[in-house]
């Protein structure tokens, strides 16, 4: 009875396993096909300049937010079309000060103070906050420690032409990469999540992602949708849901890029991914019987949107996967337990980091004409069974949580040194 | 004008010999790790090729260079795999029958190390491709 309890979780996951797998490959077959032969998107009209408010939250950024707001006011879009807003988000540091010292010079950015009662309730409170006050057509979004083109606007403003997208992605390239090993590492999870990933998505018309930062909404259909849902952790992904549930769908745009500042220890990295890995699989909660029953969506969005909304439970999976099948071969394995074991490996190799299989990222990061740094794929391995043990802590607080019915938005914050303002110039 | 043409035959032929030569090695590799290893040797050496065929097709370099390098990682996946054996035989000489099942759970990760590694040093054997030029260098 146990032994085939334990065969049907270990075939279960494997399938799953494969889905993934199989579903990458595509992803990368795709991107290199297309990079081969470039498909045009419709020629858009370059004259669409709408007006755009892009919000800015920060809380304790000192250290970055200056550079950021220098770059705001480089921006080659017309300043009589954009409204800067900076939320000062119960800041403890300079970064209220900063923000009105290039507020006083330059009229088109403002600073929107939050004290400690109202403020300090995690980056979807601060963004809705943003939100009121924003008066463009077209509401983008940079975190404080982001350091984006100057024709970034540009470039992702241009999709809205098109009715039917709702948000627009653009691409965030690590700017502090040559700092240590976890910043290379952090890298090539980047490379294989938008290089590829986004890329294929995409292009097949599936669901890319809007992650929070460098990319932006409709204002209407974003108020409509009741703004930054403050209960998730990850209100980004929750949008991107709420988007396509709504019949629009979001955009990625892979030209439009912008320098972020990525995690420089591991300790950082944990709060960060137990943060993103928690906030997915409350969206997952949210989202996946709404995407399964959506008439809005076609089969292809749904079976993507469903792979999505899983996949930080995939890491956990695995786990499960591997001491179930450790079992079988201890007890009594079958031929198709024996045959199947080595997809465990495969996954252990292939879900690293932000869940791209080694070979995706490898092309991802060809393809960025980054020949060195490929040499570290083999190291994503101790990055994959570090994200196995976060998911897992991520999974059972939330089976904590739902048991004891607690509140489990416990939102944690990125702190930035400004590691990346000695990359920026140079 | 004939000193060139055949001087391009031969070029042809001598390219064709050289891939004929690889194929054959590659072929060589998957029989032996099937009739000398066993069967999940095999089954990694498939995957490793059926990734490497599909995927680096469309990047850039000769199909001579791209060929080699899939010899070379046969080779290599076939050594690690000889070596992986006599680890096996080694360690049940030493530490007796429970090194079995140590190596039954190890053996598929162990069995797919060479192909991650083997992989993103392969990738860089290639030509770069003309990729835009980024804002920033990191």
């Amino acid at each position: 009875m146990i032994i085939e309890a334990l065969e049907i979780i270990f075939l279960f996951s494997t399938a799953l396993m494969i889905a993934y797998l199989a579903r990458h490959y595509v992803f990368t077959l795709t991107v290199l096909r297309r990079t081969k032969n470039p498909i045009g998107k419709i020629a858009v009209d370059t004259k669409y300049a709408p007006t755009v408010s892009i919000l800015i939250p920060a809380r304790d950024e000192e250290t970055v937010i200056g550079r950021l707001l220098q770059r705001m006011t480089e921006l080659t879009y017309p300043h009589d079309k954009l409204q800067v807003i900076t939320i000062d988000d119960a800041s403890s540091d300079r970064t209220g000060q900063i923000a009105e010292e290039f507020s006083k010079h330059h009229p088109f950015i403002e600073v929107l103070h939050r004290d400690k009662k109202t403020g300090g309730k995690g980056k979807a409170s601060a963004m809705n906050a943003g939100l009121k006050r924003a008066t463009g057509e077209i509401v983008l979004c940079f975190d404080a420690d982001y350091y984006p083109q100057i024709d970034i606007v540009e470039k992702l403003v241009k999709e809205f032409v098109d009715p039917a997208v709702g948000a627009v992605q653009g691409r965030p390239v690590v700017l502090n990469e040559a700092q240590n090993v976890v910043t290379r590492l952090v890298t090539l999870e980047r490379i294989g999540g938008y290089r590829v990933d986004q890329e294929a998505r995409d292009n097949l018309g599936l669901i890319p992602q809007f992650g929070g930062t460098v990319g932006g909404f409709r204002r209407s259909l974003l108020e409509k949708l009741g703004g930054f849902d403050e209960s998730m952790l990850t209100e980004d992904t929750d949008l991107t849901f709420q988007v396509y549930l709504a019949g629009f769908k979001v955009c990625y745009v892979g030209d439009a890029e912008c320098y972020e500042e990525a995690v420089d220890n591991w300790k950082a990295y944990w709060r960060q991914r137990h943060r993103w890995a928690q906030g997915h699989m409350q969206v997952c909660f949210k989202h996946a019987l709404g995407v399964l029953r959506s008439k809005k969506l076609n089969a292809k969005e749904k079976i993507d949107g469903l792979l999505l909304l899983n996949v930080y439970f995939m890491p956990v999976l695995t786990l499960i996967a591997f001491f179930a099948g450790v079992s079988l071969i201890l007890y009594q394995s079958s031929q198709l337990v024996n045959a199947l074991w080595f997809i465990v490996p495969v996954s252990f190799y292939s879900l690293v980091g932000n869940f791209a299989p080694f070979f995706e990222i490898g092309i991802g990061a060809y393809l960025d004409g980054r020949t060195r740094i490929q040499w570290l794929i083999p190291l994503l391995l101790f990055a994959y069974l570090y994200n196995i043990l976060i998911c897992t802590k991520a999974f059972l607080d939330l089976l904590a949580a739902k048991i004891l019915r607690k509140s489990w938005s416990d939102w944690a914050k990125t702190r930035h040194l400004g590691n990346g303002n000695s990359y920026i110039g140079n | 004008m004939w000193k060139r043409k055949e001087s391009e035959s031969m070029k042809f032929e001598s390219n064709r010999l050289i891939l004929g030569l690889f194929v054959e090695a590659i072929a060589l590799c998957l029989i032996v790790s099937f009739r000398f290893i066993n069967i999940a040797a095999t089954a990694t050496l498939l995957i490793f090729n059926l990734l490497f065929l599909s995927l680096t097709i469309h990047l850039n370099g000769t199909l001579n260079r791209k060929l080699v390098t899939l010899a070379l990682g046969n080779i290599t996946g076939l050594l690690w795999n000889f070596v992986l054996q006599y680890f096996d035989i080694a360690g049940v000489t030493f530490f007796g029958a429970p090194f079995n099942f140590f190596y039954a759970v190890s053996y598929p990760f162990l069995n797919f190390m060479w192909v991650v590694s083997f992989w993103s040093v392969s990738l860089a054997v290639l030509p770069k491709p003309k990729s835009k030029q980024s804002e920033m260098k990191p």
